[in-house]
């Protein structure tokens, strides 16, 4: 099921979803249509409470939607029994986080190791931690890492299984502009050297111009879609 | 309510689980202490006020036969404050339809109800009438367990003649409130009666007018009991005396005191592990509550509560645990402390039990509880004390790991990413590690201590019953006989083999250590007794000097090697220096036994029979039991398997209703322990074990962190769990050893088994449950939050 070519790689059509907290209903999404093509760095750009976390997650198996149908190239998502979510997301996604989420007990190498153990064809964790520019740093525990480089393991942690896609929440939320650059190198050269497919969410503009496409949201929908023409280098970006 | 209160209050029923966890443990030290403390308390009071009430003696004595001026004399003695003489006579009964032998005691009474001291409580009917020959008033225990009342009568073999007895009464003494027949080791009121009759009319059965055989008399304060007792062993001298003695060798007295001992025991072993075991989960769960609130802390000093107001918040916490803790357990204790007295009403004949706790017991146990949840809530209170606002504020600093010594092992065990996150999260948090392993240890320990008594109870049974009596039929005479009688009893059909026995009352002292007991010697060639001693080995009698009990022993201070002074009571009062040859580690007892020609050489008499041991042909049971009773010479017979039957139901009466409360408290001990650090890791690795899961791990997988850490602690805790539980059985079954028996200390590998799995099967179950959360993990909400 590893992907890296063409094609869709995600398609979906009238994805809801709705919240129930005590007597309110919150309507997350409200009919996304979506189709991503695998190879494609995605930004997903809107204000908070406008469903691009929501869709991020159910993207990534996290999350089921309430309504509508969802398809990883011919695997449909919606209506996955919870295990085979999780095969899903073992198998084929990698998650980045704004707070890093690394388990503080093990080494950076640990960290990736903990995603290789159970991949079916993974880099070799120090490879990982190369292709981030911390080869260096494989024995370290998180709380011996800056921030920036703790993000940098949490993304050798995600590649290091060759996934089909990247899913990053606010990658770069947390880091100041050289460290938050440094990331999306890493993110771009995976998508180069790997194919494999980038979602981001951001808040920061900047960050669109590197993308493929660039996806609007408003009030639970995708308000409107840019193809960008001309792609930047992360290095060109302006913070 | 201020909005702190309110907090409290909210924070206790959010943490609900945990403060009952805890409460539970607690709970289990008040219930024992308010138990033990309880029943001491209405035992011994009940008891002090039967014995005044009816004039319990102090000195007892008993002869062959004595005038009854006698009394008088003895009243004399500077000290004595009264002295009364009596006739205690054992008889056969008869009970036409019934072939077990039954003996009776029968104590003679003033008529005219001058009788003072050992005053009998009557419980129904009315005393015998001066003048009437069989009346009598028997004790309630075994006119209970005969279905007899007044208005019954009986045939009796009273001194050689049959005399028919009149029950006319029902009552009690405190002489008799554990009355065992002589040579058994537990009350059987089916065959074994007190009863009372009229002095003249047990003058006259007896053949003893204006003679007595037994005095009880009681001290003025502060006479010297000492020398009371010498005193009057110079005058019963002439009469036969077996040497006078004071109230703690009183058989009814000894073993009352020895209960109450068993329980001052229980208060002092068992509540202490279950208030070190509280204060610890109070420190952890306490502890893990302010690094959780640690935000919350920093806003209130902010606002400008003081240190000491939200010490006092969190110390409140503490204390709330130990009030449910007190409550819960005081009614567990009430409720145990009835069930327990009922058990004793059944051993201990007393004509009131007070089961009364004061006040004061509820005070100490509450006091016991808030100090051990106090003490546990200092560490917290300090450090919600000393944190600074600001540093309260911002997030805690991420915990540190390091590589250490487990982590070498691990290495080379090739441990996986997941096994490394739960060694080192073991190694991070050495000290709540240690708790949560000396915990589940403590609990198994318990259990233990408390299981092995079974495996005591059983060494007991088998050495005693099985090994070291092998005959089937006691047969004790009216009063001792020559040889010949032995041929008589062979003659009867089914009787396979007879044995004599003989056993002589001495005094037996080293230096100013005296104790009374008796020489108990059998035949050369005795193929149905035997002394086996705590290993199981047989130990031959020695050919000259004494053999003790290691009980005896320790009590005169001698061993092997050593001589003690030794002076027949009664008989020729023969006095001499015998050598110790050597000890028997007995459990039941302080005897000595020596070889016939020392036995001869110091009676120096031509041995008579006292009893006979007899093995016979089950078959023919009932036809050799139906001519024993025939037989005028034959004052009872005990069964070897009755006294078995009645001493297995005891066990099964006491130490089952024990094992199970104790089983049930060493449970909440392990799950108390297990269920807060489970809750505990879980707050703590929530966040981990989301990211574990979003990273594409199954819940299975992920319930293995939370699972595998404390399995390896929970594991971790048998060995040392099995080590502290036989240090504490150790312990205990030396405390509850007495005068009148040693347990044996006697594990089974069972028994570790048994309490091991007991405890792994509440701990796991514990931690499954917890683990269960893990099913309802909420990735999204715990990646999107900072920890």
């Amino acid at each position: 099921m590893k992907t890296g070519g063409t094609g869709a790689a995600f398609s979906g059509k009238g994805l809801r979803k709705i919240y129930v907290t005590g007597e309110t209903e919150v309507h997350a999404l409200r009919g996304v249509d979506l189709a991503i093509e695998a190879g494609e760095i995605v930004v997903l750009l809107g204000p908070s409470g406008s469903g691009k976390s929501t869709l991020l997650n159910i993207i990534g198996g996290l999350d089921r939607p309430t309504e509508g149908e969802l398809f990883y190239r011919d695997l449909r998502l919606t209506g996955m029994p919870e295990s085979e979510l999780t095969r899903y997301r073992r198998e084929n996604i990698g998650f980045i986080f704004q707070f890093y989420n690394l388990i503080p007990s093990l080494t950076a190498e640990e960290n990736v190791r903990l995603v290789t153990d159970i991949a079916d064809e993974p880099m070799d964790a120090l490879d990982a931690l190369e292709l981030v520019g911390l080869g260096e740093r494989a024995q370290h525990y998180p709380a011996q890492l800056s921030g920036g480089e703790q993000q940098r393991v949490a993304v050798a942690r995600a590649i290091a299984k060759r996934p089909g896609v990247l899913l990053c929440d606010e990658p770069t939320g947390a880091l100041d502009s050289a460290t938050g650059v440094r990331v999306l190198e890493t993110l771009e050269r995976a998508n180069r050297e790997l194919g494999t497919t980038v979602l981001i969410i951001t808040h920061n503009a900047g960050i669109a111009a590197m993308a493929d496409r660039v996806l609007h949201f408003l009030d639970g929908q995708i308000a409107r879609v840019v193809e960008n023409e001309n792609t930047i280098e992360p290095g060109e970006i302006s913070w | 309510m201020n909005a702190l209160d309110r907090k409290l209050l909210r924070d206790l029923w959010r943490m609900r689980g945990q403060v009952l966890a805890i409460a539970l443990v607690l709970a289990a030290a008040t219930a024992t202490f308010v138990l033990s403390v309880g029943v001491y308390g209405s035992l011994t009071e009940t008891r002090d006020a039967y014995y005044a009430r009816n004039h319990f003696a102090d000195v007892f004595a008993s002869m062959t036969r004595a005038p009854r001026s006698v009394v008088a004399r003895v009243g004399e003695i500077e000290g004595v404050q009264r002295a009364e003489g009596s006739i205690k006579q054992f008889a056969t009964l008869d009970f036409p339809d019934r072939n077990v032998p039954v003996r009776a005691l029968i104590n003679s009474v003033d008529e005219f109800g001058r009788t003072q001291l050992n005053q009998v409580t009557l419980r129904a009917g009315r005393m015998p009438h001066p003048g009437e020959a069989g009346e009598v008033v028997v004790d309630e225990a075994f006119a209970e367990a005969n279905g007899l009342g007044p208005g019954d009568s009986l045939e009796a073999l009273i001194y050689g003649s049959r005399q028919r007895l009149d029950i006319v009464g029902v009552g009690l003494a405190p002489e008799f409130i554990y009355s065992i027949a002589p040579g058994d080791l537990i009350p059987d009121n089916e065959r074994y009666g007190i009863f009372w009759m009229g002095r003249r009319a047990l003058e006259a059965a007896t053949d003893r007018t204006e003679a007595i055989n037994s005095l009880a008399l009681t001290l003025e304060r502060g006479a010297s009991q000492e020398e009371v007792i010498r005193r009057i062993d110079r005058i019963l001298d002439p009469y036969g005396g077996t040497g006078a003695y004071g109230r703690e060798d009183h058989i009814s007295h000894a073993f009352l005191d020895n209960e109450l001992m068993q329980l001052d025991a229980m208060t002092r072993v068992i509540p202490p592990v279950f208030l070190f075991v509280s204060t610890f989960l109070v420190y952890i769960v306490l502890g893990r509550m302010i690094r959780t609130e640690r935000t919350q802390i920093g806003l209130l000093k902010a606002f400008g509560y003081s240190g000491r107001q939200i010490g006092w918040h969190y110390s409140k916490f503490a204390l709330a645990i130990a009030l449910v803790a007190t409550l819960l357990g005081s009614l567990a204790g009430i409720w145990m402390g009835q069930g327990m007295t009922r058990l004793y009403a059944e051993y201990y004949r007393f004509p009131f039990l007070y089961y009364h706790i004061s006040p004061g017991v509820f005070l100490a146990a509450s006091g016991l509880s808030l100090g051990s949840a106090g003490l546990g809530a200092l560490g917290g209170m300090r450090s919600a004390i000393t944190l600074a606002p600001a540093v309260a504020m911002s997030p805690p600093p991420p915990p540190v790991y390091r590589a250490g010594a487990i982590e070498a092992l691990g290495r080379r065990a090739g441990l996986s990413a997941i096994g490394h996150m739960i060694v080192r999260h073991i190694a991070r948090w050495p000290g709540r590690s240690a708790i949560t392993v000396l915990g589940v240890a403590l609990s198994l320990g318990l259990l233990f201590s408390t299981m092995q008594f079974m495996d005591s109870s059983r060494t007991m049974l088998d050495s005693f019953f099985f090994r070291a009596q092998r005959q089937d039929l006691t047969v004790s005479f009216t009063e001792p006989r020559n040889e010949d009688v032995l041929f008589g009893l062979a003659q009867i059909p089914g009787v396979l083999r007879v044995e004599p026995t003989r056993a002589i009352a001495v005094k037996m002292s080293n230096g100013n250590l005296i104790e009374r007991t008796a020489i108990e010697g059998s035949a050369p060639d005795s193929m149905l007794t035997a002394r086996i001693d705590s290993s199981g080995a047989e130990i031959p009698l020695p050919v000259s000097g004494l053999m003790l009990s290691r009980q005896l022993a320790d009590q005169l201070q001698v061993g092997a090697g050593d001589a003690v002074h030794v002076e027949m009571l009664g008989g020729r009062r023969t006095q001499r220096m015998l050598p110790v040859a050597g000890i028997v580690d007995e459990f039941i007892g302080a005897r000595a036994y020596a070889a016939p020609q020392t036995m001869e050489a110091l009676a120096r008499d031509r041995a008579p029979v006292a009893s006979a041991l007899l093995r016979i042909d089950p078959a023919a049971r009932d036809a050799i039991l139906t001519e024993l009773k025939e037989m005028p010479v034959v004052l009872g017979v005990t069964e070897r398997d009755a006294a078995l039957l009645k001493f297995k139901q005891m066990i099964d009466d006491n130490l089952f209703t024990m094992m199970f409360f104790y089983v049930a408290f060493a449970s909440a001990i392990a799950i108390g322990v297990v269920y807060n650090s489970a809750r505990i890791l879980f707050s703590e690795r929530a966040h981990e074990l989301a990211t574990l899961r979003v990273l594409g791990y199954h819940r299975t997988e992920v319930g293995i962190v939370l699972l595998g850490e404390l399995a390896l602690l929970v594991v971790a805790a048998v060995p040392l769990g099995c080590v502290i539980g036989y240090w504490m059985a150790q312990l205990m079954t030396a405390m509850f050893s007495s005068d009148l028996f040693r347990l044996p200390f006697a594990p089974s590998r069972a028994t570790y088994g048994y309490a091991s799995l007991i405890v792994l099967v509440a701990a796991l179950a514990t931690a499954a449950l917890v683990a269960l959360r893990v099913l309802r993990l909420d990735m999204i909400r715990v990646l999107k939050a900072r920890e």
